[in-house]
């Protein structure tokens, strides 16, 4: 302005000498002396107004200039002012953290986002851009500060970088950092302005979906994305298929997406179970087959595949995920052992067929020799070895009918796994076992102690539960030991649902640490007495399993042996 | 006392211990066998087209039937005695005398009306007591 004042001033001043050399220079020409002081006077009003003009006109010229440099000034300020004001608009809009850094005096400013995001208060934030790397977790920094100084002498385009932030409760957040540069006039950077996103969440969500992906991609089972839609009654296009897929199938996921599954289908699948899936994907329902599918090379495999619809936010069938599995090699298992079933179904039919067979053709044979000595019995015999012979034939006779009888109540019982039960009392079934036995309990006389008032009626088939005592007691007589009396205590008792019958006596008992596992084995003998079969135990056994019971055994050498049997007391 | 008891069996002994058993017990007063059910058939069919004459033949009152024997079994004999054909004898019981221990045997023979019972062998003299009560 000044400037100007001095050049409008000079301008004036050469303008006005130069008028007033030329008037000057006229008067002298023209005028004589008389009237010298009225064209003076004349010459300086002339000389006055005439400067003056030009003054003006050089002032006024100058006012326009001045006018249009103040408009253009207000103009720019305006803007800067909104600029200005749009910027702060921003800062405060944007959650990012906002960084201003001049290099050269290495002066280094944030905005609130440094305390909003990252905790930092005003005074715990240093001015230089120490304070910044020093925050960088030491594995990012080195890289991080490579590719920013990269940019910073402009051999790299952009920059943006993500890296681990530490925040003022020392935990780290991940951010997205992206910058500019400022340049002077000669082009060398002199400033930069950055702004850090906190993309920790995004981070984080994005760490659990790689987690989460790693059961598609590293999965045994195949799975298969399609589109929701399908056309023509076919399963809808493949968008993705797994690693596992590609194993299974022989099918790159190249070749195979925008293509619908029905390729993979054999002459062989099963045409029935196709149309259920179909019929399940028309109805946007979740459903499991089992079909036969070729790979790539036709090669043939039996999958077991589910289809499950996947509805997004608004409940619209978004897509069908498919998970399938080859279960050639479990098909293949099932179906031996459906035929390994088979074979020992149809084995063990044979043998029963069989055991019938043999006892029948035993017996009959054996009831003739019954029969016949029967007969013998009422003809009187005058010679005594013949006699002794006889008598020898019938014991033996009647020693191996027992033993086939008892085989045969095996086999029955083997052969019935359903028995009837009914309500029985259990001291009539003990009157029935002591008169069959009389003869043997008026030799011993053994001491019998019966108690059955806790329980006195047991849900059982009647026919075995004699069975089982006549054969206990029978035992018990047999086994009774040769230096004390026998003594036998049959008490029951309930607990819970179930009754214990505990039959308990004094004889020689039964070394059970050699032979606990064989006790109530077929043909198992632990005493060598001539008229044992080995068979007894066993058929207790089978008997109260067949009732669904169990039986166990305690028992001493010279001490005696319990039986405890437990009986489920309801149907 | 029966007059006529039938017994069929494929084994001689058999026979000739029901035969004594049935003497001793006075059970009846004639035996008469066949070695299986063709022959049995044979036996009805013959008393079936000579009963026009003036002396017509006895018809056994019991028959004792064994189950396993060759040619014709026991079974298929009750099949054909239980039959139209020989409706006319359809009076007379059948004792199945078996060494079988088949349970589905005992239940087979429940099918069968002329079936009375089904006894295990031996044949014996308690069980004829038996039966002559049942037969009261």
């Amino acid at each position: 302005m000044k400037s100007k004042t001095n050049q409008v001033i000079i301008i004036y001043i050469l303008i006005s000498m130069f008028v007033a050399i030329v008037i000057h220079k006229l008067l002298l020409q023209y005028i004589s002396n008389e009237n010298l002081p009225f064209f003076t006077f004349t010459k300086d009003l002339l000389f006055v107004l005439f400067t003056g003009l030009i003054f003006k006109l050089i002032l006024s010229k100058n006012d326009n200039r001045n006018v249009a440099i103040f408009e253009k000034l207000k103009n720019t300020n305006d803007e800067i002012k909104e600029s200005n004001e749009k910027y702060n608009i921003v800062a405060k809009a944007t959650s990012d953290t906002i960084w201003d850094w001049k290099i050269q005096e290495d002066s280094f400013s944030w905005n609130k986002g440094i305390e909003s995001v990252f905790g930092y208060k005003e005074k715990d934030v240093d001015d230089n851009s120490n304070w910044w790397f020093d925050k960088i977790h030491p594995e990012d920094s080195i890289k991080m500060s490579i590719r920013l100084y990269s940019f910073i002498e402009q051999k790299t385009e952009n920059w943006q970088d993500q890296y681990r932030f530490r925040c003022a409760d020392n935990s780290y957040k991940y951010v997205l950092d992206r910058g500019f540069l400022l340049k002077d006039d000669t082009g060398k950077a002199v400033r930069m302005i950055g702004a850090i996103q906190d993309i920790t969440k995004q981070k984080e969500e994005e760490q659990r979906l790689k987690l989460l992906e790693t059961v598609i991609t590293q999965s045994k089972d195949s799975i298969i994305i399609t589109e929701a839609d399908s056309s023509d009654a076919k399963i809808p296009n493949i968008i993705y298929v797994n690693p596992a897929f590609s194993i299974m199938s022989g099918y790159e996921a190249v070749e195979i997406i925008g293509k619908s599954p029905d390729l993979f289908n054999s002459p062989n699948s099963d045409s029935n179970e196709l149309k259920k899936l179909l019929a399940a994907i028309k109805n946007k329902e979740e459903c499991l087959i089992e079909t036969i599918s070729y790979t790539k090379n036709k090669e043939e495999y039996c999958v077991r595949l589910s289809m499950i619809p996947i509805y997004n936010l608004d409940n619209e069938l978004s897509h069908w995920i498919s998970i399938q599995r080859d279960i050639t090699d479990e098909k293949k298992q099932e179906r031996e052992k459906e035929q390994l079933i088979r074979e020992l179904t149809q084995n063990n039919k044979d043998l029963k067929q069989f055991s019938y067979i043999t006892s029948h053709n035993l017996r009959a044979p054996l009831s003739n020799l019954i029969g016949l000595l029967n007969l013998v019995e009422d003809i009187p015999i005058e010679n005594q070895e013949l006699q002794e012979i006889l008598s020898g034939f019938n014991k033996s006779t009647h020693l191996l009918n027992d033993t086939i009888n008892d085989l045969v109540k095996v086999i029955v019982i083997k052969d019935n796994p359903s028995i009837k039960k009914e309500e029985v009392f259990i001291k009539k079934i003990f009157e029935n076992v002591f008169s069959q036995l009389n003869f043997q309990i008026e030799l011993h006389k053994p001491i019998i102690k019966l108690d059955f008032e806790k329980v006195a009626i047991i849900n059982i088939n009647k026919a075995y539960i004699e069975s089982i005592l006549l054969n206990l007691l029978t035992n018990s007589i047999k086994y009774k030991s040769e230096n004390r009396k026998l003594k036998i205590t049959i008490t029951t008792h309930e607990i819970d649902d179930t009754v214990v019958l505990i039959f308990k006596d004094n004889g020689i008992g039964i070394d059970l640490v050699r032979n606990r596992d064989k006790v109530f084995g077929l043909y198992q003998r632990f005493h060598n007495y001539p008229d044992s079969k080995g068979l007894g135990l066993y058929l207790v056994k089978s008997q109260v399993e067949t009732m669904g019971g169990t039986i166990e055994i305690e028992s001493e050498v010279n001490k005696g042996t319990t039986f405890t049997l437990t009986f489920k007391n309801r149907q | 006392m029966l007059d006529q008891i039938l017994c069929i069996d494929d084994d001689p002994i058999t026979l000739m211990l029901c035969k004594k058993v049935i003497i001793r017990s006075s059970f009846s007063n004639e035996i008469i066998t066949s070695q299986n059910g063709e022959e049995a058939l044979n036996f009805f069919n013959t008393i079936k087209y000579t009963n026009n004459k003036t002396n017509p033949i006895t018809q056994p009152q019991l028959i004792f039937l064994d189950l396993n024997m060759p040619v014709m079994g026991g079974w298929e004999f009750l099949d054909y005695f239980n039959s139209t054909e020989f409706e006319e004898f359809n009076t007379i019981k059948v004792v199945v005398l078996t060494s079988t221990i088949d349970p589905e045997d005992l239940e087979k023979s429940k099918k069968y009306p002329m079936v009375i019972d089904f006894l295990s062998k031996p044949i014996s003299q308690s069980m004829l007591e038996y039966l002559k009560d049942k037969l009261k």
